[in-house]
């Protein structure tokens, strides 16, 4: 079932507290494979957002498998810096 | 209440105020009387606090200005920056009765707040807390207010948080509050001048975001109070699979290099309080690292003494429990989100060990704040309407299982029926169900007694005397109805108690008493009902010129005889307060017997006692509830009456023999060894002219509030029950001897008999016993 799945997943504009279980449903769904995450449209991200993303970078890094993030928009690169989170890991998933 | 939710939300805020301000006052007295306590203190900051966070978020400018003046000394004082001493004391009396003047005013309650008042209290409390007035003179101080207070700008300077605009991070349905108003200290509050900036641990609660708050908003606050770099702790997050989504696991360590207010910084997490672990610390120069001003760990708030002032050494100290205590909020986040609050203090106090003295401390400091925080009461805040449908519910429900029971009785069902002992059964619940709905409008007289210390203050500086308050009983609970009915009384004796008891300072000194006057006011439970005493240390009454005055006004005749306590009553009577005796405290037109009349009309009475150079005794007894009542159903006259049950102290039946006159005139009855007066009931009613049969008649020895005995002569005892009582005043109109009127089994009404205004009727009225048709 999940060969079938789109391995791009396009996050929504605003990534707050509604979008955390549907993110994280999201991913578990292709857990196990590659994925990559079209940030273009990404205006806001909240604290749980944040946790949920964090959370799949560590799993995926865990499976061996390359979590990536595509056109990652200038605010989310912002705010995720904001958040103290490591923009080193963020855009080491990139290269993997 | 509103349908306008934000008016309904305002409105619960000035409820909120009103407990907050009681709580305030409470506190300061406490301080005042010298317990200088850290809680204490911390108390009345939180209040000021909550008063202004409140009044931020409807906008009320005036006093969010007041309140952060008043905060901002408060701050000074928890923080130990500042000592509590008598003058800083006595403003901060003042300063409540302004902040409780202002909520007034923002309530509509009330007339706005002279400006002058306020503001040179606000340059008073300033002074103390910065030495020097800030807000500068009058004329500025507007300007200054809409520099302090409107929306300001403030230059970012957020390195690698790109959020300068104002963009909302949540898409959550606006909430339409006002901008947050972040008043920013003129002055940064560092004494010491070493302080360089905040190191703030955050470790929000999923209930923060469930609140629609969000983290990113408040590192984003934070931002706008200087340069901040954000530190992000994701260890104890765990794999995707295991995470709940709306679970938080991350903790953020924000170093803010700014030297602003911790007040400021405080603001920034004052709607999520609740919702997180927070630690705030400030940062000192020259690598000393950073020291505990306090740590706001919810339901710890403030337990830390304050560890920023005082000598090198113990800075040091504070400086390795700081760390340490960094550490362990760091550990903290990988102990699963759900880590007890109550641990936390125990793993703050362990990795000290360089400071064992202070993390001890700190640790028992913390965990009694900890329990009293588990075992607070929770309460919900319901209409009162709604309370007094259900409680006219319940007084129905009485009546009908009454009349049920009547119509059972009537029935002639045997006792030990089915029926009989289920309507029994439905009795006892019907009672349990009726004390559990009046428990609900019981209040402690404590709202009441709160407002009087300011009362005495101002009576006292208006009357140029020296004046203590000592309060007693606070707690003692009653029905609110009587709660808000006793203010008045009370306020108008208390008044009296200083204006006319108490000596000026001079007098007291030259009779050898304390200069400072002593009022006492306490309130008690006495045999069913509350009794509130007002006594003082004053001159008392001065008798001879009560009974002049009384005889001026031809309310007793010069050849009348009464007792000291009978001249005492006489101030009680109707045109005794004379024009002479109006002054600006207490002579407002309004004479005792208004008060005793207020008193009266709550079924209440009220009563003096007065030594000469010693003081008086005023003495307020009323009934714990208008409601219901414990009461004797007699007959008297074909009629069918209520005694209540408080009053009676036995039935019985008189033998001629016991029967006396005194004088040839008052009938008595020999009772347990002494003569009690006895009253016709029937008689005294005007239900009939003549005097009652004795026999078959029955006396019920009842006593007056004044302890006075007396036997009330009726036709026959009906039995004992609970009536619901139902004002005569409010439905006819006032009647002597009557108290209320209640409705019985048989739907028929019933009067409930005011014993003490029977006795003395009575005693009148029942001419000799030579009338009394003594049957044997």
């Amino acid at each position: 079932m999940t060969e079938d799945l789109n391995p791009v997943i396009t996050l929504p504009a605003i990534l707050d507290i509604r979008a955390a279980e549907p993110l994280k449903s999201e991913l578990m769904q292709r857990r196990g494979h590659a994925v990559t995450l079209d940030a273009s449209g990404v205006e806001r991200l909240g604290g749980l957002c944040l946790q949920v993303l964090l959370s799949a970078i560590k799993t995926w890094k865990a499976d061996g498998q390359a979590l990536i993030f595509l056109n990652v928009s200038q605010a989310l690169t912002e705010q995720w810096t904001g958040f103290g989170a490591s923009p080193d890991e963020f855009v080491a998933q990139d290269a993997a | 209440m509103s349908d306008d939710p934000f008016e309904a939300i305002k409105a619960t805020f000035f409820q909120e105020c009103e407990e907050l301000l009681g709580d305030l006052e409470t506190n300061l007295i406490a301080l005042e009387s010298g317990d200088t306590d850290i809680e204490t203190i911390n108390a009345c900051f939180r209040a000021v606090h909550s008063v202004k966070g409140g009044a931020g978020a409807f906008g009320l400018d005036d006093l969010v200005r007041f309140a952060h003046v008043f905060e901002t000394l408060m701050d000074e004082l928890r923080s130990g920056r500042k000592a509590v001493d008598e003058d800083v004391v006595q403003s901060l009396l003042r300063a409540s009765d302004v902040l409780n003047d202002h909520v007034t005013a923002a309530r509509g309650a009330g007339p706005a707040v002279d400006p002058d008042r306020s503001q040179a209290l606000i340059a008073e409390l300033e002074t103390l807390t910065h030495g020097a007035p800030v807000s500068g003179t009058d004329a500025d101080a507007a300007g200054d207010m809409d520099d302090d207070f409107g929306f300001t700008p403030v230059a970012l300077s957020l390195d690698d948080f790109g959020a300068g605009e104002a963009m909302p991070l949540m898409d959550l349905p606006a909430l339409d509050l006002p901008p947050l108003d972040l008043p920013s200290l003129d002055a940064p509050v560092v004494t010491g001048g070493e302080q360089t900036g905040w190191k703030i641990i955050f470790r929000p609660h999923p209930r923060l975001y469930a609140n629609a708050n969000e983290t990113a908003l408040l590192l984003r606050e934070l931002g706008r109070l200087g340069p901040i770099s954000v530190e992000m702790d994701d260890s104890g997050l765990p794999s995707l699979e295991a995470l709940e989504p709306l679970d938080s696991h991350l903790v953020w360590t924000i170093h803010l290099d700014a030297p602003v207010a911790e007040l400021d910084v405080r603001d920034v997490f004052d709607f999520v309080e609740t919702d997180c672990d927070l630690s705030i610390m400030s940062v000192m120069a020259e690598g000393a690292g950073a020291s505990v001003v306090s740590d706001s760990l919810p339901d710890l708030d403030d337990g830390l003494p304050s560890l920023d002032t005082g000598a090198a050494a113990e800075f040091d100290i504070a400086a390795l429990v700081a760390m340490a205590q960094a550490d362990t909020a760091s550990r903290l986040g990988g102990g699963g989100e759900t880590a007890p609050v109550a641990e936390t203090p125990k793993s703050t106090a362990a990795p000290a060990p360089a400071a064992p003295p202070v993390a001890a401390n700190n640790a028992t400091a913390a965990a009694p704040a900890a329990a009293s925080a588990a075992t607070a009461p929770v309460t919900i805040r319901v209409e009162l309407d709604r309370v007094d449908r259900l409680i006219n519910a319940v007084g129905e429900l009485v009546i009908q299982q009454a009349m049920l029971a009547q119509r059972v009785y009537e029935s002639g069902l045997a006792r030990s029926s089915d029926i009989s002992l289920g309507l029994e059964d439905l009795e006892l619940l019907t009672r349990e169900i009726q004390d559990s709905v009046m428990a609900i409008r019981a209040q402690p007289v404590k709202s009441v007694f709160q407002r009087m210390p300011r009362l005495v203050r101002e009576v006292a500086a208006m009357t140029g005397k020296k004046v203590k308050l000592v309060t007693a009983g606070e707690d003692t609970e009653v029905d609110k109805t009587v709660v808000e009915r006793l203010s008045e009384p009370i306020t108008h004796m208390l008044r009296n108690a200083i204006d006319h008891g108490l000596e000026s300072p001079e007098e007291r000194e030259a009779a050898g008493k304390p200069v400072e006057g002593t009022v006492k006011l306490a309130a008690l439970h006495r045999s069913g009902r509350i009794v509130i005493e007002i006594s003082d240390d004053g001159k008392g009454i001065n008798r001879q010129r009560v009974r002049s005055i009384a005889e001026e006004r031809g309310l007793v005749t010069p050849d009348q005889i009464l007792s000291d306590d009978e001249v005492d009553n006489l101030i009680f009577l109707p045109g005794f307060s004379t024009a002479q005796e109006v002054t600006d405290v207490s002579g407002r037109g309004v004479g005792m017997d208004v008060v005793r009349r207020s008193i009266q009309s709550l079924g209440g009475r009220i009563s003096i006692s007065s030594n000469p150079g010693k003081g008086s005794i005023f003495t307020m007894s009323l009934p714990l509830t208008l409601a219901v009542l414990d009461g004797m159903v007699v007959g008297a006259a074909d009629q069918t009456l209520v005694a209540p049950l408080a009053a009676i102290v036995e039935s019985l039946t008189p033998k001629a023999e016991d029967i006396h006159l005194v004088g040839g005139v008052d009938p008595v009855l020999m009772f347990r060894d002494e003569f009690v007066p006895l009253v016709d009931v029937g008689q005294t009613m005007e239900f009939r002219n003549e005097p009652t049969e004795l026999k078959g008649g029955v006396v019920m020895i009842v006593e007056t509030e004044g302890g006075q005995r007396a036997g009330l002569l009726v036709d026959a005892i009906h039995g004992q029950r609970q009536v619901v009582i139902k004002s005569l005043e409010t439905n006819y109109r006032h009647v002597e001897g009557v108290a209320a009127a209640t409705i019985l089994g048989d739907g028929r009404v019933a009067l409930i008999l005011d014993i003490d205004v029977l006795v003395n009727t009575g005693r009148r009225r029942t001419t000799s016993l030579a009338e009394l048709k003594m049957a044997s």
